[in-house]
């Protein structure tokens, strides 16, 4: 592998998972809040608060994920290396 | 004065009122454990089903990628689990423990050569139709 295809990995990389992470960031963190908040005001509803709050880290975690996958693949599994 | 304002909200208000010994509390928990359990039996099921479609079509080695894929999602989605039900309790954030299941995954599959890289994505992803399924079969 050149150094230009290495360095171009190894910032791509680093562009997909930070890029990558900031919209699950922010969703996730508003969600926990407003999860926190409804169990505090209603402690009846926790089991279903929680289990929705699950499910919607799992869908928004997965988009972190696939950033991440992708940066792994240009570092460890490159395609583009000759 | 804002602070004497919370205590009485705190006291008196029955909605606002967090007693973590609440009698319901046990069915609460209860509620979550039941969905994750729903969750890792339909998620079981669906990696049987791929394993034997894609040992059939693709050989043991795509199986067996598939397979461990579908572990560590599974691991990942129990990690993300506790995660979230310690959640207002014990911590104030949800861990990033689990995102260290995939990097492993992908290390270890592009390290051994009698791993697929892209069956074993495809069986950690496949916690993602169980919990479309069950997103769709709630009330």
């Amino acid at each position: 592998m050149d150094s230009i295809t290495t360095a171009a990995s190894v910032v791509a990389a680093g562009l997909a998972v930070g890029l990558g992470a900031i919209g699950p960031g922010i969703g996730q963190g508003s969600a926990a809040q407003g999860a926190v908040e409804g169990i505090a005001r209603q402690p009846e509803a926790e089991g279903k608060i929680r289990g929705t709050l699950l499910l919607s880290f799992a869908f928004m975690e997965s988009l972190t994920i696939y950033g991440l996958v992708v940066a792994l693949v240009l570092l460890f599994a490159n395609p583009f290396a000759g | 004065m804002a602070s004497e304002t919370v205590e009485n909200c705190s006291s008196h208000d029955p909605l606002l009122d967090i007693d973590s010994s609440d009698s319901s509390f046990g069915v609460k928990s209860d509620e979550y454990l039941e969905l994750q359990f729903r969750v890792f039996r339909l998620t079981f099921l669906l990696t049987i089903f791929s394993v034997c479609i894609a040992g059939f079509f693709w050989g043991i080695q795509a199986s067996a990628s598939l397979f461990i894929g579908a572990l560590s999602g599974i691991f990942y989605f129990r990690l993300l689990a506790r995660g979230v039900g310690r959640l207002g309790t014990s911590s104030k954030i949800v861990g990033k423990v689990q995102l260290l299941v995939p990097v492993l995954l992908v290390l270890v599959s592009s390290r051994f050569p009698q791993l697929d890289l892209i069956p074993a994505l495809l069986g950690f992803l496949l916690y993602k139709p169980a919990l479309i399924i069950q997103f769709l079969s709630m009330p």
